[in-house]
């Protein structure tokens, strides 16, 4: 079985090669010969794939992948490579449950098929958004804590610390990341859901050392929280993340690896990026020692998970590690469009479902691309998670009609989104509730998509 | 070899991505006494605006991309001496990096790859490059132009960092410094005192270019 120091071995002794002709010459010329050689098509008619040899050849194409071209690790400029061997073992002691949360909220996370109907494991929050003050970050988590659905809580990340904007691995950033803990546990202990995980952990921590100082208990952090840990694209660890493995391994917590490979990046169109995201799963839980994985691909155009390329490969990922593993994997989506606009409801909605009927979790939602502080609220996560439920168990072939029938609603506006109101602007952090105009919206939007298909429980 | 297929090959060599193919294109049209600057303009540029025009309809992708800069980057670094000193071939000198802190460095690729195909002298300096490190690499490269990205809300700070060093160091307008990446925005440029803000490649170039002509 590898383990850290067997990385860190691989790390120190592996081929030399530069960046450069690791992402160019070996990671993105291997991805487009695997695409062809296994023949693997995007058909933009179908955004969610039904045919079950699609996802086997985009498995077969990413062990393949991991085997040839191996990980990297940036501070030795050396390929950490894994045998095929390496990678079987890895999937096959990998854990196909893991426990998360306190008390009643502690609940197991466990994988899924395509068409499953076990309720998707739903990690809802900001998915580390940055927030602009204590009191935005504190109104979000305690909406986030207060979604029936939510199993896990992702937080946004704070940017400021005593007026001072912060700096990386800088005691700014340190002071950041332990503030998000405390506060992370103060919101979900004001909603009365102590005992939830938060899954995240830390986003305001980038460094190692801002992560090492933060998990302090007395900052309230526990081994039943989730601990991420994010990859560079493709395929690429460095002594910093390796740092936080390591840290999270001896809390005996379990590590996320989340990873984020751009649609039009390295890995080219939809069909490398799928073989990509399926191919950081396995690197995942060899090099970063996973227990959970999160996908988070990106159009590079767009920064956001909506757009039919998008809707196809996160099922394509979906249907290859669900199919083929029993690997814990949560997509992570991202909209384009901004709060209090119909378009970014359809859009989580499209998403999340691509995700969910092609057997994966869900963390939910990256709002108007993550770009701007506070251009988020507890609504879209909310609207996130009950698709979520109500998409479970609906089959594929279903799921790709209505997806159909949600890209008209927004495709031809991702170039140039709405992007909505900002926080305070669409909710009352006093009554917890969305303001009438997005109130009216939500309303709205489940009329719609209940004509489509997915019946959401009525707005009270 | 007749000037068309001079410029055809050299072009050829570019549309495929192939640094090897415009070494040896460019060294053939060097022997056959063909104009540099001519070759730079009938032949690199028209073949890199293409590929530039693919990326941005996203027909092909970043390492196509790449490479294809790569390859412009190779036939130029054998053209550019042969063009007389004053001569227009080459644009000014400008230091691309990733803020430090932050390790990414997608974004910063394809800007300083759509800076070298329209023949300004980048000199990318990688990522989680310090401060000081960077401001040290523009002087000492004599640039006129500094292009900074940040991916994270927690490295913004670091962009901030350059534009602050460089007042008080009394060097703030002997560079322009342009900033670009996810969380950045207008409003962050001018909070900090930026020169421009890069809401993507396309326009870090448009950026660059609008300050390489400013004395």
């Amino acid at each position: 079985m590898v383990q850290i120091l067997d990385v860190m071995k691989k790390a120190l002794e592996g081929k030399p090669m530069s960046e450069t002709d690791y992402q160019l010459k070996s990671f993105a010329s291997t991805v487009q010969r695997l695409v062809k050689e296994h023949g693997i098509k995007f058909d933009p008619k179908n955004p969610i794939p039904t045919d079950n040899s699609l996802s086997n050849d985009v498995f077969k194409a990413a062990v393949e992948l991991v085997v040839e071209v191996g990980a990297y690790c940036t501070d030795t400029s050396r390929v950490i490579s894994f045998t095929e061997a390496e990678v079987k073992n890895a999937l096959r002691t990998a854990p196909d449950k893991i426990h998360l949360g306190e008390g009643k909220d502690r609940k197991a996370l466990r994988p899924r098929k395509p068409e499953d109907k076990t309720p998707p494991w739903c990690m809802l929050g900001a998915g580390g958004g940055a927030c602009s003050s204590d009191r935005s970050f504190l109104t979000l988590v305690e909406g986030y804590a207060e979604i029936p659905e939510t199993n896990a809580i992702t937080t946004p990340a704070i940017t400021r610390v005593g007026g001072m904007r912060i700096r990386p691995a800088s005691p700014l950033e340190l002071l950041g990341a332990m503030r998000n803990a405390v506060f992370a546990r103060e919101a979900c202990n004001r909603a009365g859901r102590q005992g939830i995980p938060i899954m995240n952990s830390l986003a305001t921590a980038e460094s190692d050392i801002a992560l090492a100082a933060a998990v302090h208990p007395k900052y309230g952090m526990r081994t039943s929280d989730g601990y991420m840990i994010c990859c560079m694209d493709p395929m690429k660890v460095d002594f910093n993340r390796l740092n936080k493995v390591t840290i999270v391994l001896s809390m005996g917590a379990p590590v996320g690896m989340c990873f984020g490979p751009l649609m039009g990046g390295y890995a080219s169109g939809p069909e490398g990026t799928a073989v990509s995201s399926t191919a950081h799963h396995l690197m995942g839980i060899l090099a970063y020692q996973s227990s959970w994985l999160l996908p988070f691909p990106l159009h590079l155009r767009y920064v956001s998970s909506s757009s039919r390329e998008m809707l196809w490969l996160i099922s394509a990922t979906g249907q290859a590690i669900s199919r083929n593993t029993h690997l814990l994997s949560l997509n992570l989506n991202y909209t384009s469009a901004g709060p209090c606009t119909p378009m970014c409801l359809f859009e989580t909605s499209a998403s999340v479902m691509s995700a969910v009927v092609s057997g994966q979790s869900i963390e939910s939602t990256g709002v108007a691309s993550n770009k701007d502080e506070d251009r988020t609220t507890p609504v879209e996560p909310r609207i996130s998670a009950e698709v979520a439920h109500a998409v479970a168990g609906m089959k594929r072939a279903d799921a790709n009609e209505i997806a159909k029938k949600l890209l008209a609603k927004y495709e031809s506006k991702l170039s140039d989104p709405p992007k909505g109101k900002m926080l305070f602007e669409c909710w009352d952090p006093e009554t917890r509730r969305p303001s009438k105009e997005y109130q009216k919206i939500v309303s709205k939007f489940k009329k719609e998509i209940g004509d489509l298909g997915i019946e959401l429980r009525p707005e009270p | 070899m007749t000037d068309q297929k001079i410029f055809n090959e050299l072009k050829n060599a570019v549309l495929s991505y192939d640094a090897d193919a415009a070494v040896k294109a460019t060294k053939s049209a060097i022997q056959a006494k063909a104009n540099p600057m001519e070759l730079i303009e009938k032949a690199l540029v028209p073949a890199i605006d293409k590929v530039g025009d693919k990326f941005e309809k996203m027909e092909i992708f970043l390492p196509d991309l790449m490479l294809a800069a790569d390859a412009v980057k190779a036939s130029t670094s054998l053209l550019l001496p042969l063009i007389p000193k004053g001569g227009k071939g080459v644009k000014a000198t400008v230091v691309v990096a990733t803020v430090q802190g932050d390790v990414h460095e997608i974004g910063k690729n394809i800007v300083a790859s759509m800076l070298m195909a329209r023949r300004f002298n980048v000199i990318d300096m990688g990522v989680d490059v310090k401060t000081s490190d960077l401001i040290e690499e523009a002087k000492k490269q004599k640039a006129k132009v500094i292009c900074a990205s940040a991916l994270m809300s927690s490295t913004l700070g670091s962009q901030k960092d350059i534009v602050d060093f460089l007042a008080s160091t009394g060097d703030r307008k002997k560079f322009a410094v342009l900033i670009g990446g996810g969380p950045t925005s207008q409003k962050w440029a001018d909070e900090i005192g930026a020169d421009g803000w890069g809401k993507d490649a396309n326009d870090a170039v448009r950026l660059t270019e609008k300050y390489d002509k400013r004395k």
